[in-house]
């Protein structure tokens, strides 16, 4: 479903402090994968990720979903993708303050057009999914991290993506929001056929996911299946 | 996207506050600044007028650049018919203006002499208004004049005194007579009340053998704004290459072109003070957005476009105009209206300018809807020009690196 063909990005090309972030990566990731990208800091996990969200565009190298070759976008449909195509989980959850929970998960929904009764509809259900559906009315600074981080899900979600594309999900829960949150992601991608794609180096993650990819220095040094 | 911009309206306070308070304030003050301005002028332009011009006047060609007996409008009577179809015109009346010495037993004075139809100048012009002694003329006053009191000081003339005048008739014969003087007259303009004196028409054109003919026809119209309008009707009616009709802009061409540089002059600067406003109410958006830069990265991440962000800021702004000018236009218009109809009088030189006669002291505001469309339409471009630089500023920022901004 994603394929990476030679892919390589630098940071400040050309500069004395050039950073190859990442190394002739190629990569297949099958759809409703459940996938773990994992390293030491600045080996390029977030890189990659981003790359694939098409959130940064790589130097050299081609990126498809499905067959489409998002390396070859323009920046508006590139905006167009992640809008259609993928949710976003940030470290820092990275709700809208303004909007309660109800809205901040039927934001991208809103966005994408779909009707107020499916919005409804979806938010509760999602909502349910991940134990927030007494919370919709609050703002997200009523809220704990870890129940600001299962909106962020929820919002990523929401729409039905075809992928999820989570950054250090965890980073800021303690072990046990952790482990709710990766069984809730766990859950969904079961339940939904979702893909998701984490960069992390959550040893509880890392223990959850079907795929473990490390990356050391931009370069896949290890590729396997659990 | 309107929900979310109203949301962040309520949500960034200070930013709103500030931004509805200087709209309002700027509102309120370019709306009072722009009708005084016109207010102003229309005022001076008013009572010029109604001094002694006219808001058209109808020469034969050549008068007012040669002068002389040859370019007497020649049938005052056939131009007049025509002007009294005309609607737009609230009066008219011919003037037959000569220039002539007039002297009493010890003094000498070269003067303006005007034979005027006293009862049409009534309605016409101020000069009935500008008596400070004496009556003024009728229709049987006869060889009473009334004369600008700067030029009876000058000729040391009093109420009742004689003065004889010595001048040229219309067809260039040698004219004598001696006039009484009946009133003196004070208009506020010290060349005008130094030169100028009046007599009753039907008495000046024996005099002058001037029956029927006049130096020009002035006119009066029901509004001075129709004045080009009308024009154009009256050369159209009178249709006669020999005369030339001409609107008050040509005829007090310098105090329009006062007005005019007065005009740019303050636009100017108002323009520097809505600079200032614009770039505070920029400065504050900016530092709000800059502020946001991480959650706009969010909301670029997650899908929302360029386009998105900018109808985000578009909303937002929107609001805060439309919030500020709400509350500002109705109080401003009615301040406008209120001194429209109470024009203000400026205390301190109240004294000075009833000294100067006819010239009002009071300055009104000039209370015009269109005037305050155009003058909301440029709040609203400033507030919406406000959002570039922010606009550009969010964009200059990736969506991944904007959500790690700090």
């Amino acid at each position: 479903m994603i394929k990476l063909q030679n892919v390589n990005k630098y940071f400040y090309r050309g500069e004395p402090r050039e950073v190859h972030a990442l190394r002739d990566i190629n990569l297949i990731i099958e759809a409703a994968e459940f996938t773990l990208f994992r390293g030491p800091s600045g080996c390029g996990k977030t890189t990659l990720l981003n790359v694939i969200g098409a959130l940064e565009s790589c130097d050299s190298g081609e990126i498809f979903l499905k067959e489409r070759e998002i390396t070859a976008l323009s920046e508006e449909e590139r905006t167009k993708l992640r809008l259609h195509e993928m949710g976003f989980v940030f470290q820092a959850y990275n709700l809208i303050p303004v909007l309660n929970v109800e809205e901040n998960i039927g934001f991208v929904m809103r966005l994408r057009s779909f009707s107020e009764e499916e919005i409804k509809q979806r938010v509760l259900e999602v909502a349910t999914l991940l134990k927030i559906d007494d919370k919709l009315k609050s703002l997200p600074n009523a809220l704990s991290g870890g129940q600001q981080q299962r909106v962020a899900v929820a919002r990523a979600v929401a729409a039905k993506p075809k992928i999820i594309l989570a950054d250090e999900p965890t980073a800021n829960l303690d072990s046990k929001n952790s482990e709710i949150l990766i069984g809730m992601m766990r859950e969904l991608n079961e339940r939904e056929g979702i893909s998701i794609l984490f960069a992390s180096h959550d040893e509880l993650i890392m223990r959850s996911v079907t795929r473990v990819l490390t990356l050391i220095d931009g370069a896949v040094a290890d590729d396997y299946k659990q | 996207m309107f929900k979310l911009a109203l949301k962040n309206t309520l949500f960034y306070k200070g930013r709103s506050i500030t931004t509805a308070v200087l709209t309002f304030a700027s509102t309120i003050l370019f709306i009072l600044y722009i009708s005084l301005l016109n207010g102003s002028h229309k005022s001076m332009l008013e009572n010029s007028l109604k001094i002694y011009t006219g808001a058209i006047e109808i020469y034969h060609k050549g008068y007012r650049d040669i002068g002389g007996n040859e370019y007497l409008i020649q049938d005052v009577k056939a131009i007049t018919d025509k002007l009294a179809k005309i609607d737009a015109i609230e009066a008219y009346s011919s003037r037959y203006e000569t220039y002539g010495l007039l002297s009493n037993k010890e003094h000498s004075a070269a003067a303006m002499v005007a034979g005027i139809e006293p009862k049409r100048e009534k309605i016409l012009s101020s000069l009935e208004s500008a008596l400070r002694e004496g009556s003024f003329l009728d229709e049987n006053s006869a060889n009473c004049l009334y004369m600008g009191i700067e030029l009876a000081k000058k000729l040391k003339l009093g109420i009742g005194d004689e003065v004889a005048f010595i001048g040229s008739a219309s067809d260039g014969s040698f004219a004598a007579d001696i006039f009484r003087v009946c009133a003196t007259f004070k208009t506020g303009s010290f060349e005008f009340d130094s030169s100028a004196s009046f007599i009753t028409r039907s008495y000046f054109d024996e005099l002058m053998y001037a029956k029927n003919r006049a130096s020009y026809i002035t006119i009066k119209l029901k509004n001075i704004e129709d004045a080009e309008e009308v024009n154009s009707q009256i050369i159209t009616m009178i249709d006669d290459e020999s005369l030339e009709s001409l609107t008050w802009k040509i005829l007090m061409k310098n105090m329009v072109e006062s007005m005019e540089i007065d005009a740019v002059f303050g636009y100017i600067s108002l323009s520097l003070f809505m600079v200032v406003i614009f770039f505070v109410i920029m400065i504050y958006g900016f530092i709000n957005v800059s502020s946001r830069i991480k959650g706009f990265g969010i909301l670029r991440c997650i899908g929302l476009s360029k386009r998105d962000v900018f109808l985000l800021l578009f909303y937002e702004i929107l609001i805060l105009t439309i919030l500020a000018t709400a509350l500002a236009a109705p109080i401003a218009a009615y301040i406008c209206y209120y001194y429209s109809i109470n024009p203000i009088v400026i205390e301190g030189i109240a004294d000075m300018y009833k000294d100067y006669g006819i010239i009002s002291n009071e300055i009104p505001f000039d209370f015009n809807l269109v005037t305050f469309g155009w003058n909301l339409g440029v709040i609203y471009l400033l507030n919406f020009l406000s959002i570039l630089y922010p606009y550009m500023y969010i964009n200059s920022f990736g969506p991944f690196e904007a959500t790690r901004h700090v």
